[in-house]
């Protein structure tokens, strides 16, 4: 098991489940409070926003682009998405294929 | 809220569809290619999340056809979410078009499967499906419709294929021809009775729309929802009804929530979807090795910036010249002749001719920049290379607390600040949005050049170049410095996690860019038009009044000149002409050089002219236009260079030249040039702002820092250099 932050270009994986804001981890489904978006009525919100892009336990990954710093780009399904290193190292993967 | 009162008889005369679904769905192609022409484009009210809208006749019926913005989810946080949410819920559509992005079917039907629980009448455009074909995969869609009790259509948005049925189902869905069985989504034993005890307890409450809706809302622990509703989360039933559940599964039922409806996602999409063993490698994929790579991900993102930037300018540069001379020339002229034909006043004459036409033209000159960016940002998004740009330049915006994407802004502002301004709508969410346009204005536009220009020849000719590179990395240098600083503290907190989607590269469809570039700058022209009208007759009544002021050091304007003269004092240029010129800069910083020539070397304006015949005029428009043609044409491909950016005399500024050698000292020069690049930008600028975000307080904040800013840097500059001694 690896976070998702340190698979290679050409990996895929299986995500097995992710850290939220309080340090703990999760393998049914994506936790809320790992990822803030949008603002709601009180300030900041958390959201299962990367559930509601398809990502998911079980769910299997490509990584297409990771140069090391900054965000990368893996695909899920049919679609591509961009996530920013720190929210990927809290993602842990299982390497399924080099 | 504009279609509140059709709601309710909207069967008979008024048919509202809403069209839902994922970003990158194809969903605004397909409304194109429904409503093509009769679309309209305006913001959802209070945000700047913009509202596609068409209203059109179909088989006699009159409908109302109203674009949600692309959402994955009805949860309440994001912008969309809740825009989308709250039009369903209080709008009350005869029918959902649910847009569904047959590639990525999974994805796509964890959002049906949320619309499904409102119970409103729900047709499925299974769009893309050329491409479904293209990639190998075969969707059931007959078992598709009948595990979701709704009907299915497929669609190909971009050759209007399926359009025609898919309006038929949904015309004939929301007359309520067909018996459809809402809200057929089981989602398991426990979650269900919970359920059924919630909708027992709130079943007696008036004004309940759709109440297996708001049960599932209330078992989440929506807040936001149940306030609506005058319901407490915390409530003694709410505690009952998901005790069990609580104990069985987990404390976070929203999770819970999230999971049961991906699970039936995933199901169905395991039902009704055959793909093919091997994946072919992609077009997109390709494309995507070159553009995201390492080494040659940055050089290309400017280059392409590069041809946008100069593609805008260069292009839409003569034709603002060119519209220019048109509105100040023979328009002015013409209007002239005319009202001393009918004998009017000298003072309506001088209103309209330097009030009201001067006003006009200054909409018009922004006209062309503004409909060149709109195009170019539509092009760049419908391609997909827009979510690139953003991905490429993320680490480098991030230090001063800005997305990729805010470069792109940024960089335009170079050209002119109101379209950059406009250009921050490709932003998601608002704190980028408004942070990039209070940094903006700190981008050297076109418009401060020519003060730029007749300072550093009267005072630095011989290295007039350096002197203004170093003005244009000035505002860089600062914009970083402000980023900081707004960072930490307006725009305090974390920024938002950097996550998007990266849409597969399309071509955009020209009837597609062609919509929403003459929407977008329509828009600029009705909106923004009118207040610069009025601020520009604002500005002659000030130099105007009062009745019969000889000398423009008596007008208001001079006098509020001399008011606030002292103020530069400091700053090496306390005098009232500087004072009342930098004033009249509001309107555009161009103007600072025309008011000197008049403060500083009065009568030198009125030398006349041959008046040319009108039929003298037309032909001379007829060529200039022409020639805004060929100069296009030439910029684009004659220079490397942008030819917006380079210096270029006015033969007409050398009187003011002398005169201002007389008034200045090269440091006292300096300051001012600073000066008039920090100071508060033109108001086109803060309209633009106020028409983005809705409310003038960012145009405010924008004022004060700004003015302070300048007045500091100045301030730092004139008195270090003297300290220096120069």
């Amino acid at each position: 098991m690896l976070p998702l932050a340190l698979l290679n270009e050409g990996d895929i994986a299986e995500i097995v489940g992710c850290f939220d804001d309080k340090n703990r981890f999760f393998i049914e489904g994506m936790p809320r409070g790992l990822f803030r978006r949008g603002r709601g009525r009180h300030g900041w919100q958390y959201t299962n926003y990367l559930q509601s892009m398809g990502l998911r336990p079980g769910k299997q990954i490509e990584m297409i682009n990771n140069g090391g710093q900054g965000p990368l780009v893996f695909r899920v399904d049919e679609s591509r998405i961009a996530l920013g290193r720190g929210a990927a190292m809290k993602i842990y993967v299982r390497r399924i294929q080099k | 809220m504009a279609n509140n009162k059709e709601t309710n008889s909207s069967s008979r005369n008024n048919m509202i569809i809403a069209v839902a679904g994922n970003p990158n769905s194809g969903k605004s192609t397909l409304i194109n290619s429904i409503a093509g022409a009769k679309l309209s484009v305006g913001n959802w009210p209070g945000v700047t999340v913009e509202k596609n809208f068409a209203e059109f006749e179909f088989r006699g019926q009159h409908i109302t056809l109203v674009d949600l913005p692309g959402t994955y989810s009805l949860s309440p946080y994001t912008q969309e979410e809740v825009i989308t949410r709250n039009y369903l819920v209080h709008e009350k559509p005869d029918v959902i078009i649910n847009v569904v992005d047959a590639t990525n079917l999974e994805r796509n039907l964890y959002f049906t499967i949320q619309l499904l629980e409102l119970g409103i009448p729900l047709v499925i455009a299974l769009n893309m499906s050329d491409e479904t074909a293209q990639k190998g995969f075969f969707i059931d869609i007959e078992k598709m419709s009948s595990t979701l009790g709704c009907a299915v259509i497929p669609t190909v948005a971009t050759k209007a294929e399926g359009v025609e049925r898919l309006m038929e189902k949904a015309v004939e869905f929301a007359a309520g021809g067909v018996d459809h069985p809402y809200g057929s989504i089981f989602y398991g034993e426990d979650i269900e009775k919970a359920v059924a005890v919630i909708l027992d307890e709130i079943k007696n409450k008036n004004n309940i729309e759709f109440p297996r809706w708001l049960a599932l809302k209330l078992l989440e622990g929506d807040q936001l929802v149940a306030g609506e509703f005058g319901i407490s989360t915390d409530a003694p039933f709410l505690a009952k009804a998901t005790r069990h559940l609580k104990e069985a599964h987990s404390d976070d039922l929203e999770t819970l929530m999230a999971d049961a409806r991906y699970s039936l996602a995933a199901g169905l999409t395991r039902e009704v979807l055959k793909k093919p063993a091997k994946r072919k490698r992609e077009m997109t994929q390709k494309i995507d090795a070159v553009v995201l790579n390492r080494f040659l991900g940055i050089p290309i993102f400017l280059i392409a910036m590069w041809f946008m930037f100069k593609l805008t300018f260069d292009i839409s540069g003569p034709f603002s010249d060119w519209l220019d001379g048109v509105v100040s020339g023979p328009l002015t002229r013409w209007t002239n002749e005319l009202l001393i034909a009918i004998s009017a006043p000298d003072w309506i004459i001088s209103l309209i001719t330097k009030g009201v036409i001067a006003g006009v033209g200054a909409v018009f000159v922004f006209l062309p920049p503004i409909f060149a960016i709109m195009f170019f940002i539509t092009f760049l998004e419908g391609s997909g290379y827009m979510a690139r740009a953003a991905f490429v330049m993320d680490r480098m915006m991030h230090a001063i607390g800005l997305h990729g994407k805010s470069f792109i802004p940024l960089l335009m502002g170079f050209g002119c600040n109101v379209p950059a301004v406009y250009a921050t709508r490709m932003l998601e969410n608002q704190r980028d949005k408004i942070l990039t346009a209070l940094l903006i204005p700190l981008m050297s536009c076109g418009a401060r050049l020519p003060v730029y220009v007749l300072f550093s020849a009267a005072f630095f000719s011989a290295y007039a170049g350096t002197v203004l590179w170093s003005l244009y990395i000035l505002g860089i240098v600062l914009a970083v410095l402000m980023g900081l600083l707004f960072k930490n503290t307006l725009f305090r907190g974390e920024a938002p996690v950097f996550i998007m989607e990266l849409p597969p590269y399309r071509m955009p469809t020209a009837k597609n860019l062609i919509i929403h570039t003459w929407e977008k700058g329509k828009h600029y022209l009705i909106k923004a038009g009118t207040w610069i009208l009025a601020i520009s007759v604002f500005v002659w009544f000030a130099l105007n009044l009062p009745w019969g002021v000889e000398s423009k050091k008596d007008s208001y304007l001079g006098r509020a000149g001399q008011v606030i003269a002292p103020v530069f004092e400091p700053l090496g240029f306390g005098t009232w002409e500087a004072a009342s010129s930098l004033l009249t800069g509001v309107i555009a910083k161009e103007i600072v050089v025309s008011t000197m020539g008049e403060v500083y070397v009065p009568g030198a304006d009125e030398e006349k002219e041959e008046t040319p015949s009108i039929g003298e005029d037309i032909r001379q428009i007829v060529f200039s236009f022409g020639d805004a043609f060929v100069n296009a044409a030439n910029n684009i491909f004659s220079t490397f260079g942008i030819a917006t950016i380079s210096v270029e005399e006015d033969e007409g500024t050398i009187g003011l030249k002398s005169v201002l050698v007389k008034n200045y000292t090269p440091l006292s020069a300096y300051a001012f040039m600073v000066f008039v690049l920090l100071y508060f930008p033109c108001f086109i600028v803060l309209i633009a702002m106020r028409h983005e975000f809705g409310t003038w307080k960012w145009a405010g904040v924008t004022i004060a820092y700004q003015t302070v800013l300048a007045w500091i840097v100045a301030f730092v500059i004139y008195q270090g250099g003297r300290l220096l001694g120069l």
